[in-house]
């Protein structure tokens, strides 16, 4: 068992778009650039769920998308950590009730952190993704008990 | 000097030098980039995290594909450290380089099978090159054993280590001849079906591939006395890697005609110019 003080330095990020109108992606983009920096606390956007740790997911969750996103969050080992970001994702706010539209994140995932805001501020994400990093040692360490 | 011992701790030391690069690489490409960056121990924080990771797999032959990449890899940094000879290095890190393509062939995934193929070009690309410069290194001093290696090379094959230069941007995985780790268009080329703790087998396996390369550039700095050696060489490595980053942050990455045509046709031209005007001036062991 590696200690958890180890694991935790190195969140790799997979960004998803479900259905956003790209307000919420551009915030997450915002994030790797010099202004937020977000390597410094070991973060890198891998692009794949299966190197993933930590999954943004921005927008309503469309039906056309609910596929994929299921298979996205299979696809990525544990221990993992869901962050819904933005208004949409969280309960899919001015969608809601529309045919095309399953809602918030957590009606096909479980959603660990819910960040508001729309578009959310990448100040607002930063702090989720901090929190998440303090919930994801803890699951690190209760897979470590398991 | 050339006590088993020595080449013990030297073959031990490899991996915490090699991930200390990687950092300091990575801080350089953010400072770069005006950025702050990770720390230095970063590349080591990631590994922890892949091996305490729960580690999806295709099949089983990826994993005995990565262990064995892993395994060559070692093999041959092994001999390098051991002062032996410098072909049979070259040839076990080579097939430690087609594992990985192996396995990533094995997975059903149109991304890793593209990567697997641009991988392929860029062994077809920088092997003759890192091949003939050993080649050339033994027609100089008349022997391929490490041990037994003497003068100053860089002084007498300084076109040599030009023509690797780009061997070692394909192999730090750096634009513009990063054709299989592209990520934009590939995700993490054959590195895309690999997970958790067999990522960080293959990363290791990466560590060691580096490690032979920058561990046979090292050989052409020579000083008589053994600290002006290690520094030397520990500035020949620094700096060749502040090279790389510093043409990586500049630079789009190529085709792969053109990475494949350039990497070649350059390097073979460099380590063959470089022949020729020793030959021409008859210096070398066997000329």
């Amino acid at each position: 068992m590696i200690s958890a003080k180890w694991t935790k330095r190195s969140p790799w990020i997979l960004h998803f778009d479900t259905g956003s109108c790209n307000g919420c992606d551009l915030e997450i983009w915002a994030l790797l650039t010099p202004r937020y920096d977000v390597e410094r606390f070991g973060m890198v956007n891998k692009a794949n769920p299966k190197h993933a740790d930590i999954l943004l997911i921005t927008g309503p969750v469309t039906r056309k998308a609910e596929e994929r996103l299921v298979n996205l969050y299979n696809q990525t080992p544990d221990p993992k950590l869901v962050i819904a970001c933005g208004d949409c994702a969280s309960n899919g706010v001015p969608f809601f009730d529309c045919y095309n539209v399953c809602g918030g994140v957590d009606k096909v995932i479980p959603v660990d952190l819910y960040v508001p805001g729309c578009s959310c501020r990448p100040e607002a994400i930063m702090d989720a993704v901090v929190q998440g990093i303090q919930m994801w040692q803890e699951k690190v360490e209760r897979e470590g008990e398991r | 000097m050339n006590e088993w011992y020595f080449g013990l701790a030297l073959f031990l030391l490899t991996l915490p030098a090699i991930g200390l690069l990687l950092g300091f690489d990575r801080i350089l490409t953010a400072r770069l980039q005006n950025r702050v960056g990770p720390p230095l121990w970063q590349p080591f924080f990631d590994l922890a995290k892949l091996f305490d990771k729960e580690g999806l797999l295709m099949n089983k032959g990826q994993v005995v594909f990565a262990l064995m990449g892993l395994l060559l890899q070692a093999c041959a940094m092994g001999l390098l450290c051991m002062g032996g000879d410098l072909l049979v290095t070259f040839f076990l890190s080579g097939a430690g380089s087609f594992m990985l393509v192996l396995g990533a062939f094995s997975a059903l995934s149109p991304f890793s099978h593209l990567g697997a193929h641009r991988e392929l070009l860029q062994i077809v690309a920088y092997e003759p090159v890192f091949f003939l410069a050993i080649i050339a290194v033994g027609w100089y001093e008349g022997t391929f054993m490490v041990d037994s290696l003497e003068g100053n090379l860089i002084g007498v094959l300084p076109l040599v280590v030009l023509a690797l230069i780009p061997v070692l941007m394909i192999k730090m995985q750096k634009s513009p001849l990063d054709l299989a780790t592209a990520h934009q268009e590939l995700v993490a080329g054959p590195y895309v079906e690999y997970s958790g703790p067999y990522l960080g087998i293959t990363k290791l396996a990466h560590w060691f591939e580096l490690a032979i390369l920058l561990g046979f550039i090292s050989l052409f700095y020579t000083n008589d006395d053994a600290l002006w050696t290690l520094m030397g060489r520990l500035l020949l490595i620094i700096g060749l890697v502040v090279l790389v980053a510093v043409i990586d942050n500049t630079t789009a990455r190529l085709t792969r005609g053109a990475v494949v045509l350039t990497t070649m046709t350059i390097g073979i031209a460099l380590v063959g110019a470089n022949l020729i005007i020793l030959a021409l001036y008859g210096l070398g062991g066997l000329a």
